[in-house]
């Protein structure tokens, strides 16, 4: 026999170690049992209680208590756990299923609440943002808050202005151009962070022909370019730049008036 | 591939062979518990009559209750049921003489001297025992526990049952020094 040093704990829990393997039913004990196993005064006990089990199993059983053991079970047989019904495959396999669905239904969801009227166009303009260069535009050197009188003044354009958080900000050039649907887009190339202006109409509703509007500032990502899109007066503002939308946050953060 | 879901076996077995199968086991394992039951009832007396009585009276309990459809969760509620009846049933009759034989570390030819006694020897100590220790000692002894069915049906916290046990092994063994010294084995 080897001399194992046992813990206070261990010790304690040998005490109550049952004679057979199976009945040891805690990880503590098992632990203890395991360490005590090639010691003497375990196999000492183990002895021992061995010898006190047989003696109980040596206990007659009366005739009249053999005759009233009924044939039948007197135990309710065990409930299902959700244990038991989450090892179940039909289960597990609905439960993905379910899981898999909620996810996608809410996706749709955060995508729903994010679209807004007119975002279409502005991811179109978000793809001409990422392919235009400053060249193409008429050079402009102006604050450009004051685009809007250029606008309406030159093109006719009304309502084509920027909005107070972008309207400090230096120009370097602009231009207006007719979009796939025939729509006329200003474009606005700021020289703070090379970013770029849009205006352009309002998505409108077939049936009236009034103008979707739509309350404060709504992000667009896509294809490493972030866009804000505001609408005011049937005309749509979006400044986009090459980034994430922590890029525009800061403007779009506190209003201006 | 073949899939098998727990419960059922492979096609070769119907489903409602197994569950016969199955139930036949349960009855099987509950009549020994009973068996162990009385046992229990018999340590915790040290008295064939009381004992039967007990063991009938916890029958007809869990009988009433299965016919209401509130048969017994398992099966420590039959050993739960009988303590009580049986520590009742103690206090009623004659109350074994207190003799404190002290405490001895376990011996070697511990066993031999446990083989030269009679059942009903062992039963008289560890009924004379005071509860919880008598609870613990019979439910350890009847060796059909599991170590966490000890702690549920005694009530007790593991360092209480491990005092309990380790006292009761000790004090076994000066009452078998006491009854059956070793030099007569």
């Amino acid at each position: 026999m080897s001399a194992v040093q046992l813990s206070k704990r261990d010790r304690m829990l040998l005490h109550c170690a049952p004679i057979r393997d199976e009945q040891v039913d805690d990880r503590a004990l098992r632990s203890a049992v395991h360490h005590a196993r090639k010691t003497e005064a375990y196999a000492l006990q183990q002895n021992f209680d061995k010898a006190a089990t047989e003696l109980v199993q040596a206990i007659p059983i009366p005739k009249e208590i053999i005759e009233w053991v009924p044939t039948e079970t007197f135990i309710a047989p065990p409930r299902a756990t959700w244990k038991k019904y989450a090892q179940n495959p039909v289960f597990l396999a609905t439960g993905i299923a379910a899981i898999v669905i909620a996810v996608i239904l809410i996706f749709q969801l955060i995508d729903r609440l994010n679209r807004f009227p007119g975002e279409p166009t502005a991811r179109r303009l978000l793809t001409t943002a990422s392919s235009n260069k400053s060249m193409m535009l008429d050079p402009v050197k102006a604050n450009s808050g004051a685009l809007g009188d250029f606008f309406f003044m030159k093109h006719r354009l009304v309502h084509y202005d920027v909005p107070p958080e972008f309207a400090d900000l230096n120009t370097l050039g602009c231009r207006v151009f007719e979009d796939e649907e025939g729509q006329r887009v200003a474009q606005v190339w700021v020289v703070e962070k090379k970013m770029q202006f849009f205006l352009f109409p309002a998505e409108r509703d077939p049936k009236t022909g009034k103008a979707k509007e739509f309350s404060g500032w709504r992000h667009i990502e896509q294809e490493h370019w972030a866009g804000v899109v505001k609408e005011d007066g049937g005309v749509c503002f979006m400044a986009a730049l090459r980034g994430t939308d922590k890029d525009l946050a800061s403007y779009v953060s506190k209003p201006k008036s | 591939m073949l899939f098998v879901v727990e419960g059922y076996l492979p096609s070769c077995e119907p489903p409602k062979a197994r569950n016969i199968c199955a139930g036949e086991i349960r009855v099987a394992e509950e009549k020994q518990d009973l068996l162990q039951l009385y046992r229990f009832c018999f340590l915790m007396l040290a008295d064939t009559v009381k004992a039967q009585e007990i063991f009938h009276a916890i029958l007809r309990e869990a009988a009433q209750l299965a016919a209401d459809g509130e048969a017994p969760r398992d099966r420590l509620w039959f050993f739960r049921n009988a303590r009580w009846r049986c520590l009742e049933a103690g206090e009623q009759g004659l109350q074994a003489e207190e003799v404190d034989f002290g405490q001895d570390e376990l011996a070697e030819l511990a066993p031999s001297q446990i083989q030269k006694l009679e059942p009903e020897q062992f039963a008289i100590w560890i009924a004379a025992a005071p509860d919880p220790q008598r609870t613990a000692l019979a439910l350890f002894y009847l060796n059909e526990f599991s170590y966490r069915d000890l702690l549920s049906v005694t009530e007790l916290k593991p360092p209480e049952l491990s005092k309990l046990l380790g006292n009761g092994r000790r004090e076994f063994q000066a009452w078998l020094d006491s009854t059956s010294p070793v030099s007569q084995v």
